[in-house]
């Protein structure tokens, strides 16, 4: 034999070799992750880094991957397989030595690959070919599947209770019914520098899992006075219910809803809110009992805009409440907000009924910088009380079973479209953290217009769907 | 103070008693229910009132006189009496 050849063959082998020791090594890693796994619908949609072989899986029958050695024919893996009643149910051409193999007793998937890892003669690795199932809703909308487990989640012990945040499918829920927080909170996870306003009963502004992200009066800022109610040491907000400067909540439905917006994240405490970081301003004109006068709201509403003229950056006004009672002086008032720059999302209200036919205030207030929110349960299904309204209701968010924050360091799940409003809310603060300088139009239009479409929304609201903070933040899904 | 439900079915009785000019025996307690409401004013909203939008479990109290029925709502916050003459009451909270 001539010398040359000799070490010609000698390299090939060599790359031949070193080329099965990669390949074996990539599979050693891949199997290592699949143990690594549970192989649960939840678990497996996590993983992204499988490949298109793995993905072509999906439709068929559990199956096992068989990797023989080198120098087995394509004929004699026929033969094997026949042997064992098995069928070669593909090749990889693209790796070489890979198929898979179709145990036609329907043996357990473990059983038949030990059987093949068992043959060391022709083969090298032989493992189940774990199936990844894909949700058709996953797979139709590409929702953020990656960002639903894993890293990234807030620590707050009670997260997994908040299906809107993040629906699992628990407790007869949806997968992915929910905002997509956890992909929006890729982006951002709320800044300090948005205020929001929480027009309602108050807000404890003490409690463990609020105090962090409630907004006082800077120094730069002064004394909200007003001529005809007089002079407020305005350190946390405004009384209107009590004309006073304190606006501490008794009921408990501001602070639920308080909590939806921008419970602190990340803090080992009950819940997250959609903004990790904000600053929530309240603003109290509901009484002790949760309802109060058209008359007070106006004179809450009248200190935001006051606040957001001497330099305080209200954007948002939450107004988780209503009636159907139509208030020329509260709609100017709304609308005087807008013009600083305001938006108001507004509850749609929970009587079951169209809001098209029957209007529900201030809701129904046609203004350029309100949106009306209906509800939904985990199930993406409207909830049966809320109110609905092609033409009037112009979204639908979360708004049934909403774990959030109640007085006393307390925790409660609570449902209405007062719960859905602050889901909107909380979702344009966030834009607004990372658009601080969005119109009151651009920030309307871009939440009514990023909504996950669900079909039977379509005759129900006016955007045709719920709302979606990731992509409300750029982020397409 | 906060109502409980004798509290509420008592002080219903009493509001009745004095808005009808009739005696207490006459008044007759048809049914006490736990109820959920669709907001914070128990779905009887008086005029130039705005109120919570969140369900809200409370007690209907349905009391008789003579032929007509009576309709108060009320949780642990207020006692309102419903559609009485075509109109909405608070009567205490």
């Amino acid at each position: 034999m001539n010398r040359n050849n000799i070490w010609i063959h000698v390299g090939i082998a060599v790359v031949l070799i070193t080329l099965a020791a990669v390949l074996g090594q990539i599979r050693l890693w891949e199997t290592t992750l699949r143990s690594a796994i549970t192989p649960s619908n939840e678990t497996l949609r996590t993983v992204s880094t499988y490949s298109d072989r793995d993905k072509r899986s999906i439709s068929s029958e559990p199956e096992v991957l068989v990797h023989f050695k080198p120098g087995v024919s394509l004929a004699q893996i026929k033969q094997i397989a026949a042997r064992n009643n098995d069928l070669m149910d593909d090749n990889y051409e693209a790796v070489k030595g890979w198929v898979s193999i179709d145990d036609l007793d329907n043996a357990d998937a473990d059983a038949t690959a030990k059987q093949y890892a068992a043959m060391s003669e022709f083969v090298d690795y032989a493992e189940p070919n774990y199936e990844i199932r894909l949700d058709p809703e996953n797979s139709v909308g590409s929702k953020d599947a990656n960002y639903r487990t894993g890293s990234g989640q807030p620590n707050d012990p009670r997260f997994a209770e908040q299906w809107a945040l993040n629906n699992l499918g628990k407790n007869g829920g949806k997968e992915l019914a929910d905002i997509g927080a956890l992909h929006a909170w890729t982006k951002t996870q709320g800044s300090e520098q948005v205020v929001v306003a929480v027009l309602d009963s108050g807000v404890d502004y003490t409690h463990e899992d609020l105090v962090a992200n409630m907004w006082t009066r800077p120094d730069s800022v002064p004394e909200y006075n007003d001529e005809e109610l007089g002079s407020f040491d305005d350190v946390h907000g405004f009384d209107a219910d009590a004309n006073a400067d304190d606006p501490m909540d008794d009921n408990g439905h501001g602070t639920h809803c308080a909590g939806i917006i921008g419970a602190e994240g990340d803090n080992a405490k009950g819940v997250v809110g959609i903004n990790w970081n904000v600053s929530i301003m309240p603003l109290k004109f509901l009484g002790r009992g949760g309802f109060g006068t058209t008359k007070n709201a106006i004179e809450a509403i009248n200190y935001a805009i006051d606040r957001k003229q001497k330099g305080v950056n209200v954007r948002v006004i939450n107004a988780s409440w209503g009636s159907t009672q139509y208030s020329r002086a509260l709609e100017d008032a709304i609308r005087a907000a807008g013009e600083q720059g305001i938006l108001f999302v507004a509850a749609a209200g929970n009587n079951g009924t169209d809001n098209d036919k029957r209007a529900h205030y201030p809701s129904n207030y046609n203004l350029p910088n309100v949106i009306s929110v209906a509800a939904l349960d985990r199930t993406d299904s409207m909830a049966s009380f809320s109110n609905f309204g092609v033409k009037t209701v112009h979204i639908a968010a979360p708004g049934r079973e909403i774990l959030s924050t109640w007085l006393g360091d307390a925790y409660r799940e609570a449902s209405g479209t007062s719960m859905a409003a602050p889901y909107v809310s909380g979702v344009a603060a966030l834009i607004l953290a990372s658009e601080p300088n969005l119109s009151v139009a651009k920030l309307r239009e871009r939440i009514l217009g990023s909504v996950d479409k669900i079909p039977s929304l379509e005759s129900k609201v006016a955007s045709g769907g719920r709302l979606c903070a990731a992509d409300a933040i750029g982020l397409r899904h | 103070m906060d109502f409980t439900k004798s509290d509420a079915t008592a002080a219903a009785k009493h509001d009745l008693v004095n808005r009808l000019g009739v005696d207490h025996s006459v008044v007759e307690e048809i049914s006490v229910t736990e109820k959920d409401f669709p907001d914070m004013s128990l779905g009887a909203p008086i005029d130039g009132e705005m109120s919570a939008q969140m369900i809200s479990t409370g007690w209907e109290i349905k009391l008789g006189v003579e032929s007509e029925t009576y309709e108060y709502r009320a949780d642990k916050y207020q006692l309102r009496l419903v559609d009485f003459d075509g109109q909405n009451f608070v009567i205490g909270n």
